[in-house]
Order: C-alpha cells, then sequence, then structure tokens
C-alpha cells in the first residue's frame, strides 16, 4: 500500500490549466521532495492532496483510501504544514496548538502536554506575543508545530524550512528524519536543492502546467554517485532540475 | 512637490478600483457605485441642493437655509466617515507609500488627495455645489464666491472628518478607549433629546447657540454664498482659518506616534479560560470551534465596542424615539420605540461580524479546511457563538428593562419584546450566513473602525437596521392595534418563522460552504 497515490490528476481554474494529468506514488516510510519552478503547481497539487482545492480530474489516495475534501477520517491521519500557514494571528501559540489538537481529538492532558513540549523545542517560550508579533520563522515553527502535534501517518509541508534559522531547520530535520524511520512519510515542496538533495530519498520535478518530468531516487547524490538522465550523469539535483525544467538567461545591461 | 509621481499613485488608486470589477462581485459593486449611487444619487443630491437654494430664496430665509443644510451635511459627513467609515479609508498606508521616492511631506499630501478623491466626498460635494446653483440663478448670490466656498467647506469637512476618525482609532488603542468612546457616543445621543425642552423655553440660548455657531465653517460657508457685502469675505477668511487649524491639528496628530500596543498581563499559560468553559457546554465536536470563535471575537476591539454599545443605543432608542411619536400609551408609540429598541438589540451586538463571519481570518481559513471537521461545523459555531453573544445581550435588556420599564409591567408585552428581539436575530444570523457565503470581504481584524464590508455586507446591516427603526413605527402609524398587548401571541408565529428561516439556512448554507471554499479562500485571503 503506497503512503500517497495520484493518478492523473488535473486541476484547472476555468480555462487555465494548473496541473495536467498528474500521476506519482509515495512509498511509507519516504521523505519525498516536490519541486518545480514557480507557478508549476506544486501547491495546487498540496491543495488538492490536503482537500484545500477539489482536483478537476483523477484520484488521489491517502494510506490506502479514497481521499476527498469530506474525509475527515483520513485528516486526522494527516499533518499540513500550508504555504500560508493557517495561522489565527490574534491567538497565543499555546491557543492556536491546543485548538489544533483538540480538533484532532487529543484529550487534555496530551493537548497540554504535547503543546508545552512543542513550545519549549522550538523555542516559542515568549508568551507575551500573540501570533501576529512573532517574526515569520516563529510563525513558520508554530505552523510546523501544529502539522505534528497529533503525530500523523502522512506530513504534507509546503517549504517548510524557509525563514527559519539554521538550529531550528536542524531540530525540524532530526524529527523529520526520525518520523520517516517510524514508517511515516513525508511529502514537501522546497526551491533550496541542495536541502532536498540530503535530505529526502525521492524526489519528483514537475514543470508548468503541473506535468511530471522526472521522479526518482535521490539517496545516490548524497553517497558520491549519480543519476543517469537523457544520457546525461548528474552530480547534483540542480544540474537536472535545470536541464528539466530549462534554464534561462537573460542579460540586463543596466543592471 | 513630486506632483508628477502623486499623479500616478492616484492613477493607481482609480486602476485598482477599476481592477476590482474583474470579479463578478466587483462588477456587482462597480453597478451599484455607477448607476445607483453616482447617477441617482448625485442628480437627487443636486436636485435635493437646487430645491433648498429656491426655498430658501422664496422664504426669504436664504442664509438660514443654506446655514441649516450645509451643517447638517456637514455633521452627517463627519459621522458617516467616522462610524462606517465612508471617505477616509486608507487607500494606501503611509508603510506602502514609504516604497516610493516621496518626502514625507509628498506622501501626506498624496494620501490625502486620494482619500478627498473618493466618491462619497463627491455626493456630498453634488448637494452643495446644487445649493450653490440655485442660490445663483434664484438670487444675486455670486457662483464664484459660493463655489469657492463650497470647495473650502468640503475640504475642512474631509480634515475634521480624518482629525476625528484619528483621535478616535488612537483612543480605542489605549486601553480604556472603548469604555472612554462607549461613554462618548452615549452622551451626543442622548443630548439632542436633553437640550430640545432647554432650548424651547430659552430664546436667548437659541439666540447664544447661533452666535456659536456663526464661527463653525458651515455657517461661514453660508455667509460667503448668500452674503454679497463684507461679511461674504469674512465667511472666506473664517473658512481658510479653519483649514490651517485642522490641517495643523491632522499633521500633528499624524506625527504623533501611535500609543504602544497593549502588552500581555501574564506570561503564564492558561488552559482553562471562561471561553473554554462557556464552549464545554456545546459538546466535544462543536466545543473547541465554539471557544476558538468565542476567543477570536472577543479579542478584537471593534468587536467589544460595538457589542458594548448594544445595550446603550437600545436604551437611547427607548428615550428619543419614545420621545418624538406622540402619547405615551401601550399601544401607541412608546412601545413601538420598544419594538424597535429590542429589535435592534436582537443583532447589532453581533451584526457586522456575522454577515462576514470568515472575513476577519484572513490566512487562518484554510486550517478549517485542513481539520478533520466537516466545514458545515464551523459554519455552525460561528454562527451559534453569535446567536450566544447576541442572547446575553437580549437577557440583560429584558432584565433591564423589567427593573426600568417607562410603562406598567405587562408580561404580554414583555414576550411581545423579547420576540422582536429573537426574530430579528435569527433573521439577521440567517442572513449573515448568506452573505458569509456569496458576499465575504477580507477585513483587517485590526482596524479600530469604518465599514469594510461588501455591498451584501452592507446591504444587510443598513438596510436591516433601517427596516427594524422604521417597521415598528409604520406599524405604529398605520395598524396601532397590531401592537396592543393583547396581540402578544402574534409573536410567537412570527419567532418561528425566523427561526425556519435561520435553521434552514444554517443547514444549505453549511451544505455549499464546502463547494464555495476555493472561492472564499481567494476573497477571504485577499487574493480575490
Amino acid at each position: 500500500m503506497d503512503a500517497i497515490r495520484i493518478r492523473d490528476l488535473v486541476k484547472k481554474y476555468g480555462k487555465v490549466t494548473a496541473v495536467e494529468g498528474l500521476s506519482l506514488a509515495v512509498e511509507p516510510g519516504t521523505m519525498f521532495g516536490f519541486l518545480g519552478p514557480n507557478g508549476s503547481g506544486k501547491s495546487t497539487t498540496i491543495g488538492c492532496l490536503t482537500g484545500l482545492l477539489d482536483p478537476t480530474a483523477g484520484q488521489i489516495e491517502i494510506l490506502g483510501q479514497r481521499f476527498d475534501a469530506e474525509s475527515a477520517a483520513i485528516k486526522r491521519r494527516m499533518g499540513v504544514m500550508p504555504e500560508t500557514l493557517g495561522l489565527f494571528d490574534p491567538l497565543y501559540a499555546h491557543e492556536f496548538l491546543a485548538f489544533v489538537a483538540r480538533m484532532y481529538g487529543l484529550d487534555e492532558t496530551t493537548t497540554r502536554r504535547r503543546v508545552t513540549e512543542l513550545l519549549d523545542a522550538l523555542e516559542l517560550t515568549d508568551t507575551s506575543k500573540t501570533l501576529r508579533d512573532y517574526s515569520t520563522g516563529m510563525r513558520k515553527r508554530v505552523a510546523f508545530a501544529a502539522a505534528v502535534i497529533h503525530s500523523p501517518e502522512v506530513l504534507f509541508l509546503d517549504e517548510p524550512f524557509e525563514s527559519i534559522d539554521p538550529a531550528g531547520v536542524a531540530l525540524m530535520k532530526q524529527w523529520l528524519r526520525q518520523f520517516t524511520e517510524q514508517g511515516r512519510t513525508v511529502f514537501m515542496t522546497s526551491h533550496v536543492l541542495e536541502t532536498v538533495e540530503r535530505f529526502c530519498h525521492q524526489v519528483a520535478i514537475i514543470t508548468t502546467p503541473g506535468k511530471l518530468v522526472w521522479q526518482g531516487d535521490v539517496t545516490v547524490l548524497a553517497n558520491d554517485g549519480a543519476i543517469s538522465h537523457d544520457g546525461q550523469e548528474f552530480r547534483a539535483l540542480e544540474p537536472l532540475f535545470l536541464h528539466l525544467t530549462g534554464q534561462r538567461y537573460a542579460d540586463l545591461n543596466w543592471l | 512637490m513630486n506632483f508628477e509621481l502623486i499623479g500616478h499613485l492616484v492613477r493607481l488608486r482609480y486602476k485598482l478600483l477599476w481592477a476590482k470589477t474583474r470579479s463578478r462581485n466587483g462588477r456587482i459593486a462597480l453597478f451599484m457605485v455607477c448607476y445607483l449611487l453616482l447617477v441617482v444619487l448625485v442628480a437627487l443630491f443636486v436636485s435635493g441642493g437646487f430645491a433648498a437654494a429656491l426655498v430658501a430664496v422664496r422664504t426669504g430665509k436664504a442664509e438660514l437655509v443654506a446655514q441649516a443644510v450645509l451643517s447638517g451635511l456637514y455633521v452627517e459627513a463627519v459621522v458617516a466617515a467616522v462610524i462606517l467609515g465612508f471617505g477616509v479609508n486608507a487607500i494606501f498606508s503611509e508603510a506602502q507609500l514609504r516604497r516610493y521616492p516621496l518626502k514625507a511631506q509628498e506622501r501626506r499630501v498624496a494620501r490625502h488627495l486620494i482619500g478627498i478623491l473618493d466618491p462619497f466626498w463627491f455626493l456630498i460635494l453634488a448637494l452643495e455645489l446644487g445649493l450653490v446653483v440655485g442660490l445663483y440663478v434664484s438670487s444675486d448670490a455670486s457662483f464664484w464666491l459660493g463655489l469657492i466656498a463650497v470647495l473650502l467647506l468640503l475640504i475642512s469637512n474631509y480634515l475634521l472628518a480624518r482629525v476625528v476618525a484619528l483621535l478616535v482609532e488612537r483612543l480605542m488603542q489605549r486601553k480604556s478607549g472603548g469604555a472612554v468612546l462607549l461613554s462618548a457616543i452615549v452622551c451626543l445621543g442622548f443630548l439632542p433629546a436633553i437640550l430640545r425642552p432647554v432650548l424651547q423655553g430659552h430664546r436667548g440660548a437659541i439666540v447664544a447657540l447661533l452666535h456659536v455657531l456663526s464661527y463653525t465653517p458651515p455657517f461661514a460657508a453660508a455667509a460667503t454664498m448668500t452674503r454679497t457685502d463684507l461679511a461674504a469675505f469674512s465667511g472666506l477668511l473664517l473658512q481658510v482659518w479653519w483649514l490651517l487649524g485642522l490641517a495643523a491639528a491632522l499633521v500633528a496628530l499624524e506625527r504623533r506616534p501611535p500609543p504602544r500596543p497593549r502588552a500581555a498581563q501574564t506570561t503564564a499559560i492558561s488552559w482553562d479560560t471562561p471561553y473554554d468553559r462557556l464552549a464545554a457546554f456545546f459538546g466535544p465536536r462543536l466545543g473547541p470551534l465554539m471557544a476558538h470563535w468565542l476567543r477570536f471575537y472577543m479579542r478584537n476591539n471593534r468587536f467589544r465596542t460595538i457589542y458594548a454599545l448594544a445595550l446603550p443605543i437600545a436604551a437611547m432608542l427607548i428615550f428619543a424615539m419614545g420621545r418624538g411619536m406622540g402619547r405615551r400609551s401601550l399601544a401607541g408609540s412608546p412601545f413601538a420605540a420598544a419594538l424597535t429598541a429590542f429589535a435592534v438589540l436582537g443583532c447589532m451586538g453581533t451584526a457586522q461580524f456575522s454577515v462576514n463571519q470568515f472575513g476577519y481570518v484572513a490566512g487562518g481559513f484554510r486550517r478549517f479546511f485542513l481539520l478533520p471537521v466537516q466545514p458545515a461545523a464551523v459554519l455552525r459555531a460561528g454562527s451559534y457563538t453569535f446567536m450566544l453573544m447576541s442572547s446575553l445581550l437580549i437577557l440583560v435588556g429584558t432584565l433591564l428593562f423589567v427593573l426600568f420599564s417607562p410603562f406598567p409591567f405587562d408580561a404580554r408585552m414583555l414576550i411581545m419584546l423579547v420576540g422582536a428581539a429573537v426574530a430579528s436575530l435569527f433573521v439577521f444570523l440567517g442572513l449573515g450566513l448568506w452573505t458569509t457565503l456569496f458576499g465575504p470581504r477580507c477585513c483587517d481584524y485590526y482596524n479600530n473602525f469604518g465599514n469594510d464590508l461588501s455591498a451584501a455586507g452592507n446591504t444587510v446591516v443598513i438596510g436591516g437596521m433601517l427596516a427594524l427603526i422604521l417597521g415598528p413605527r409604520l406599524i405604529a402609524r398605520t395598524w396601532p392595534a397590531a401592537l396592543a398587548p393583547d396581540k402578544w401571541w402574534v409573536a410567537i408565529p412570527v419567532v418561528l418563522l425566523a427561526a425556519v428561516f435561520y435553521f434552514s439556512s444554517l443547514e444549505r448554507a453549511g451544505a455549499m460552504l464546502l463547494a464555495r471554499r476555493e472561492k472564499l479562500l481567494a476573497i477571504v485571503e485577499g487574493r480575490g
């Protein structure tokens, strides 16, 4: 059973196609990197996978079950850190996390224990500030805490490490590694190819409009190996990405 | 002064207005603005001003009528700007303008130029111009002097609205600002009713009041419009002084740093708050959502102010309308005033927010669709929260009415009053569900005042309040028997009908929320 399976996913906004016939599968216990240029449909795909958006066509299965926006039982087993974080600005971090935990059905004792532990671990102990007054990095930490507070089986993270300081990133990476070692799955997007290269097991690269152009194992790169594609050898993810998505040059004389 | 760049910004403001018409809601709004507001209202206002001028000349009281029209308009413009936010909503904030190569003074000019070019001020100008033209056509008043007077009056009106709005905003940012504002509004609300008997018995007081008023901008403008002697020029001079004074006050206020945000009272984490305890009565499924909504709205300055204002306004309505509507009898006007007050009390405390339930949530809105809960439950919990809050107001209002009733206590009357409050609450909340889905607007949670509702939201709130204020009055005049205590039973079918409307709306709107979520996400998150 795949943790995530997408078959012929299509998402259109009126006449504009954002995702076109995307199919991929992610095995349990995988750290999966989902890459693509800006506007290629990564967030739209995550939106469809998490119930924010309705696919125009295609089928999504999460943990072996058909998924749609009303699948509350499957959502209970998923954690999501959306692109825009989905925070309620007037709340304090502990209030927000407790609200999320209660909505996932955690009992009061567990809720309080996990909220306290997460706030301590993520250094969010300044309880005099509401989420509005937090820095971007701190807000991101809160959103990450909300995604993991109920120990989900599948985690969707949209640009999880952007704006977070190196210590925070290291901690999150450590947790995510433990997470996948326990057989749980992480599906993440990122534009930092070095991080994806060293951190992920599998990578899918899409181009506009949401077309899969490559999917494969990238662990070879971390062991100084190479990926063969189109008769070429790629020793890093960046040249492969540029090869697949097209490298652009523009010379601005005045700059 | 970089007028070229300021001109580009003014053009950008109108380009943004035009860009809004690309969406369906925007097109509807454009239709409303163009056809209903600009064409019909401008025509009405111009003819209204013109007619007032004709009446003024024919009655031989040109200056007096001009003073009354201009003063009324002046005060109404300030009230509409401060309470409803007409004409003072910032299009570009100071922070946004800082990215352009403009000096501080140029940024100020740009902001206020864009502000005064708001369609609202065109409407005010239309009526005042109508008066000028009317006076010019029907008397020997100077058109050019009148035009200058009206333009100066409009600028001073805008500046005063800005000054008052800024003062209110700063007041609201202070800890006890809401309470101070509340007291001020209550005092101002009762003032005309208190002053009327004082002025009626003392002619000297009226003369003294008129003498004081002669130093105000509308009176100065009236003198310039209607007089041809030195008084016309002294009126102009007085207006210029007012302009300079108001501009200086505005600059001084804008330069003064806003009060520092309130720090949290305590840094200790509190797990079991009154919100959680109250919401726990609604069970494990709705409880956390209701606690969330309670916390979310009770932390909002504007919500707390409007909510706290509901009871004093209801009392004011009973006092002011009851006095103004004739003899005191149970079947007559004072009871109609009480009915109005209770109907307003039923919905006013939460109306602005219930018609745009998700509009203040911004980025948090998408969280509701990620949680393992049916989206309909989110809508239902929000609506129940408003119902809970308004029910508390109705309960307190009823108790106060029983204690301080202006007429002898009659249980049948109380049933009618509570029935009016509950029915208006059900109808408003029902309509609020539909405007939440079909007329949402991305609003700033931290804005302390102003009108940020959509056209649909405004129609429901303003139209609904007008209907509640005028409805009982109309019934009292046309069918007074309907308000007699022996007709108390009418309240029951009215409440039942309203409840059916509310619960069927809740059922159907809840089912539609999921289907409309993509559009709502775009609007609430400020992308649509």
